[in-house]
């Protein structure tokens, strides 16, 4: 058995190939990236602008004792508007660099949500079966999220940082040699010293991070076991597990406590240590003339650039591996193949009244060692039923399942009115058959939502139509909001007999040629039962039907009845043909009649 | 308005229980505030020791003060960082203690409060009250005294020496920032109320995607595929203007506090450089007040987030304490030696805060090691029975009465300690099979395997990887239904109680593997006393007495033989489930 939460461990490693793939969602608002390129470039002209008017403001207007008052305050003024002019461009580009940003970047988040959820509900129903509903939410909610990450930091950040980087250096390089020198000298021990300890600090935090992932889930089990806890009286037990979680926890976050003040302190010490060093420097080639004191303010400023993403640089790197995880699996999921495959040249079903159904030498297998259905051959004529009864596991589900293409047969065909349904177009293949499971599944939405699916060309008179038709307009009259009723949390408010008259109104409210039909269980309801019972013949009457059955009325009116075991059909043929025969259908009426 | 003294009670209802908490650590809280000053003094003689440094710069003077001024700020440097570290190491773990024991008393507190209780909150609030509300208290317990001590001392300070250096542009300073405080109180309340909508959007989103994979089989089969897409795209357009309007006010904000800092630096060129040129001010003593500005604008930040920060710790105070207030059932009453004989009176109950009873005048007797059935459809009350014979609800006064005791007076533990109670959506923590099935006992588990092969469960274990050590997953989600409620029924056999409740315990078990479990069940049930609620009625026909229970009534009473005689209800049901367990069998030929 695998673990269908396996692939949330992916560690993240930076992989070049998945910036490719994101390409053609990122194609679309290329220029609107460039865009934000050329923002980030001129923002950093912008910023390297103003130490530069600062410098010249010392060195001139401020120390020029012999010029005119006036005209140094005239220049004074002059770099102060300069300097305005360059903080409030420098906001304004910023601003609209996030604007930009977002408005391209949340676009193709959305892009690639609605592929992935389109794909996903492309895909068959085996990969369904494999991968838990939750975890598939994930993906197209936070892990697409993260995606964005991977552009905004990834791509745009890194690229500006590494441009910043660079070019502050270059400026320092003009500026002052030695100093420049020192500098590059420098960096690298402040940049490890920022990399060791914030990869220490973020185990630490990675830590606390699974730890309270752990004492959460704990949390949520307590209160959802309360009954099962208070049940056998083990509160004591519980409070010992959870302290144990707690304790965990809490020196988790004290290790990280530790760290980050050791991190922050370090590297704050490094820094300064390093423009400790600066002024030396500076400040002896200042006395020796070398240098000027403005270039000095303006060396040190530039200098001040350089330290934000230097500090930065852990934490970006920690960034885009969590991204590049999402990538990863986002991707994955994608990689999964759609079924049925998508293919242009299947032919139109056209809607024509009941159909003809015909199964012709079926095999099926999840796993070719052990087939589930095999040489399965039988044919409805237009508004024929067929029941099928047999124990479980014989195969009577995956049957069902078969003419609407929610799996393909691995041998022989199925025919709809003379078409092998693997030719026919997906679309209007579906829209001619209708479903009821035994347990119908609700969406969260109202009672109208559920009856005709979200699809608003159906009119509610229509939907009242069907409700009447199966028996449930009296029910759905008697509740609060009548067809605007909610539904919650999977109809969990409706009995299971309401759930299944609500089924058969939504199969039959698209008035479909052909019904499928896995036939609930009774239960005690007596008066659902009832009600269901007339719905069934309704729903049965000029409309060719596949239906598992639970009942012996439902056998007895079928034009053919299929007895089947372990994937075969052992029997088939009318309810007085097969009584005739004495077969296992006779014994089991037999044993339905008796001792009851 | 509140008056003054009831602001101060709710300050108090709402802080006062961390607080005391905080008090364990009085050490802890000491030296990290005793380090608070000494830092903000440092951060705040750091610009003096620069400005100074470039005005000897500018003169020209001896090489020796450059030294000695350099040595002079690496020893501060140090003396900053180290005090830094123990302020905060102090604090912050005083503050994680308090969150630790918090959540301590909290849970213990949880483990006494009545199901009826659970019933009416939501486990999802409850489980932020745990988890967020708990990290918004710890807040004020320790970030709140290191942030909010380190700016208490460096706005004024620093006021002061920027002041005592230049009025006007001190004031020009403080209005500037002022303005820019103004639009960071206007603009918070939008920012958090946006970022609401926008987690809301992708809620939405979450929930849908998670229904319509869930629901997948009729996503597909009905090909409405393409509605869900576009019902995706109408949430994915309300959480993309969302996050548009966010990213929108944050960089305004951005913007905003990046140009505040250009407009300041504006008036200090203009005015300090005034100053500069008329020889009032020198270069080294500008830097030094542009220092000072640098200093002050990070506890103006923190300032701004703690007073958004602050209501929302006083409401999650106010609601944890609300979980304090709550009382605790009752741990007391008799604790006699019981046999689980039972009789129940005219029994009416309706939950706490329900409109109609869930049940209505209910009667019967059973001796103990006799065994009761319950049928009837959902929502009739079956389980509203078990429930108050588990005492997870209190019936009224003279209804219930075990081995003649009214349950009110019986200690809850007690009446417990005789039923072992497996319901129908059985409970599993994500730990190992055998855990869960020893859950009610102690460790190690005599009489586990015994108790897994009864509930038919070993049958399955060559599924699991580790066997019984396999671990469940969260709730269980690793096993079947099926799996899942047999586990249950073998936590039930394991804890040895004199009497069993079945609550529909194994509606997902397919019928031949239920008749065999109830086959083994009765021939070693050696008295012990059994009540079943199921939809299978073929499992209650030996039962000494059945109800069959309709919205809380009593419709129909007695044992299988009369049931059937009386062609009621029970009967018809009966004889549909017959037929139906019929055609899924294949009866040998001869048999």
């Amino acid at each position: 058995m695998t673990d269908p939460y396996q692939d949330d461990a992916i560690e993240g490693r930076i992989q070049f190939g998945f910036l490719a793939r994101l390409w053609p969602f990122v194609r679309p608002y290329r220029r609107g990236f460039a865009g934000c390129l050329g923002l980030l470039a001129a923002s950093f002209v912008l910023e390297l602008l103003g130490p530069w008017l600062l410098r010249h403001a010392i060195d001139g207007p401020m120390r020029a004792p012999d010029a005119d008052r006036g005209d140094r305050l005239r220049e004074l003024a002059w770099y102060g508007a300069g300097f305005l002019a360059v903080t409030v461009g420098g906001a304004l580009l910023g601003y609209a660099y996030g604007l930009l940003t977002a408005w391209n970047g949340q676009r193709v988040i959305r892009d690639v949500r609605r592929h992935l959820f389109d794909h996903l509900l492309g895909v068959g129903l085996s990969f369904h079966e494999r991968n838990p509903a939750g975890k598939l939410t994930t993906r197209v909610t936070s892990d697409v999220e993260n995606l964005n990450e991977l552009i905004a930091t990834g791509v745009l950040q890194s690229v500006f940082d590494l441009l910043k980087i660079g070019g502050v250096l270059v400026v320092l390089f003009f500026l002052d040699l030695p100093l420049a020198l020192f500098t590059v000298a420098t960096t690298p021990v402040v940049i490890a010293i920022s990399v060791l300890f914030r990869r220490n600090a973020q185990r630490a935090y990675r830590a606390v991070r699974g730890r309270l992932a752990l004492q959460n889930a704990y949390t949520t089990e307590l209160i959802g076991g309360v009954r099962t806890t208070r049940a056998y009286g083990k509160e004591t037990a519980v409070l010992q597990r959870y302290a144990e979680r707690n304790q965990a926890t809490t020196a988790a976050w004290l290790d990280t406590v530790l760290h980050f003040s050791v991190f922050f302190s370090l590297v704050d010490l490094a820094l300064r240590a390093t423009t400790i060093g600066l002024l030396w420097f500076g400040g002896t080639a200042v006395l020796a003339g070398t240098l000027q004191p403005g270039q000095f303010v303006q060396f040190w400023l530039y200098y001040a650039l350089l330290t934000a993403p230097v500090r930065e640089l852990g934490e970006k790197y920690n960034v885009l591996q969590a991204a590049f995880a999402s990538a990863e699996r986002v991707f994955h999921l994608l990689d999964a193949p759609r079924f049925p495959p998508p293919d242009g040249r299947r032919r139109p079903s056209p809607r024509r009244g009941a159909a003809r159904v015909e199964f012709d030498r079926v095999g099926f297998a999840y796993d070719p060692a052990t087939p589930v259905l095999h040489e399965v051959s039988f044919q409805a004529e237009p508004g024929q039923t067929i029941a099928i009864v047999g124990p479980t596991g014989a195969g009577k589900t995956t049957l069902l399942a078969l003419l609407a293409r929610l799996r393909d047969v691995t041998a022989g065909a199925v025919r709809l009115d003379g078409d092998d349904v693997r030719e026919l177009d997906l679309a209007s293949l579906r829209a001619r058959i209708a479903f009821v499971a035994q347990d119908l599944f609700l969406f969260t939405g109202t009672v109208l939502d559920n009856v005709r699916l979200f699809d608003p060309t159906i009119d509610e008179a229509r939907v009242w139509t069907a409700l009447e038709t199966v028996g449930a307009a009296d029910f759905v009259r008697r509740l609060p909001q009548g067809l605007r009723a909610p539904v919650e949390e999977r109809g969990s408010t409706f009995s299971q007999g309401e759930r299944q008259l609500l089924a058969f109104a939504r199969a039959l409210v698209t008035e479909p040629d052909v019904l499928v039909l896995d036939e609930a269980t009774a239960s005690i309801d007596s008066e659902s039962e009832a009600r269901l019972q007339q719905a069934l013949r309704v729903a049965l009457r000029g409309r060719t039907a596949l239906v598992v059955a639970h009942r012996l009325s439902t056998v007895r009116d079928a034009d053919r009845i299929l007895v089947m075991e372990q994937g075969r059909i052992v029997e088939s043929g009318s309810h007085t043909e097969l009584v005739a025969r004495r077969g296992a259908y006779a014994r089991m009426l037999a044993k339905a009649a008796a001792d009851a | 308005m509140l008056r003054p003294l009831s602001w101060h009670r709710s300050i108090a209802r709402a802080f006062g229980r961390p607080a005391a908490l905080l008090r364990r650590h009085l050490g802890l809280v000491f030296v990290g505030m005793f380090f608070v000053p000494v830092h903000a003094a440092v951060s705040l003689w750091m610009p003096r020791l620069l400005g100074d440094a470039l005005d000897h710069l500018q003169a020209g003077g001896p090489v020796e003060v450059l030294e000695r001024t350099c040595w002079l700020l690496l020893v501060l440097a140090l003396l900053e960082s180290g005090s830094r570290y123990v302020s905060r190491k102090t604090l912050i773990d005083a503050s994680r203690l308090v969150e630790r024991q918090l959540k301590q008393d909290l849970v213990a507190h949880l483990q006494r409060l009545p199901i009826a209780w659970f019933d009416r909150s939501r486990s999802g609030d409850l489980h932020s009250r745990l988890t967020q509300d708990v990290e918004l208290v710890r807040f004020v317990m320790g970030p709140l005294l290191l942030h909010g001590g380190s700016t208490l001392c460096l706005l004024p300070a620093g006021g002061w020496l920027m002041a005592s250096m230049d009025v006007p542009v001190t004031l020009a300073a403080v209005a500037v920032f002022g303005v820019l405080f103004a639009g960071m109180r206007v603009l918070m309340p939008r920012l958090h109320r946006w970022s609401k909508k926008s987690q809301e959007a992708i809620g939405e989103i979450s929930q849908r995607a998670q229904e319509d994979f869930a629901g997948i089989r009729v996503v597909q089969q009905f090909g409405i595929v393409d509605r869900e897409r576009a019902a995706m795209a109408t949430r994915n357009r309300r959480y993309l203007l969302a996050n548009l309007r966010l990213v929108r006010l944050r960089s305004l904000l951005h913007a905003m506090s990046h140009s505040t800092s250009g407009v300041v630096m504006l008036g200090v060129l203009l005015v300090g450089g005034h100053q500069v040129v008329d020889g009032a001010l020198t270069v080294g003593q500008l830097f030094q007040f542009t220092g000072y500005l640098a200093l002050l604008t990070l506890p103006l930040e923190i300032l701004g987030w703690t007073l958004a920060t602050m209501p929302r710790a006083y409401a999650a105070g106010i609601r944890i304490e609300e979980l304090f207030e709550v009382a605790p059932e009752p741990g007391s009453g008799d604790a006699p030696p019981l046999s689980g004989g039972l009789r129940v009176q005219g029994l009416s109950f309706t939950y706490p805060g329900g409109d109609r009873p869930a049940l209505r005048d209910v009667s019967f007797a059973l001796a103990p090691g006799q065994k009761l059935g319950l049928a009837g459809p959902v929502g009739s009350g079956k389980s509203t029975l078990l429930a108050l014979l588990m005492r997870f609800y209190d019936p009224p006064r003279g209804t219930v009465f075990v081995d003649g005791h009214d349950v009110l007076d019986l200690r809850p533990s007690a009446l417990r300690a005789l039923f072992a109670l497996a319901p129908q959506e059985p409970f599993l923590f994500s730990d190992t099979v055998a855990a869960n099935v020893g859950f009610a006992g102690a460790e190690p588990a005599v009489g586990l395997d015994a108790a897994v092969a009864a509930a038919a469960l070993d049958q399955d274990l060559p599924q699991f990887r580790d066997g019984l050590q396999t671990i469940v997953g969260e709730r269980g989600v690793t096993l079947s239904g099926g799996q899942r409620q047999r586990v249950s029924l073998a936590r039930a056999l394991l804890s040895e109680r004199p009497g069993l409740l079945l609550d529909d315990t194994l509606s997902a078990v397919d019928p031949l593997t239920e008749r065999r479990i109830l086959g083994g069940l009765e021939r070693q049930r050696r008295g012990r006393t059994l009540l079943v609620a199921s939809h299978r009625l073929s499992v209650l026909a030996d039962a000494d007495q059945i109800l069959v229970l309709d919205q809380g009534r009593v419709v129909e009473q007695g044992d299988h033989r009369r049931l059937m005689a009386l062609g009621g209800l029970y009967a018809q049901a009966f004889r549909r489930q017959h037929e139906a367990a019929a055609l899924e069998s294949l009866p040998e030929a001869g048999s």
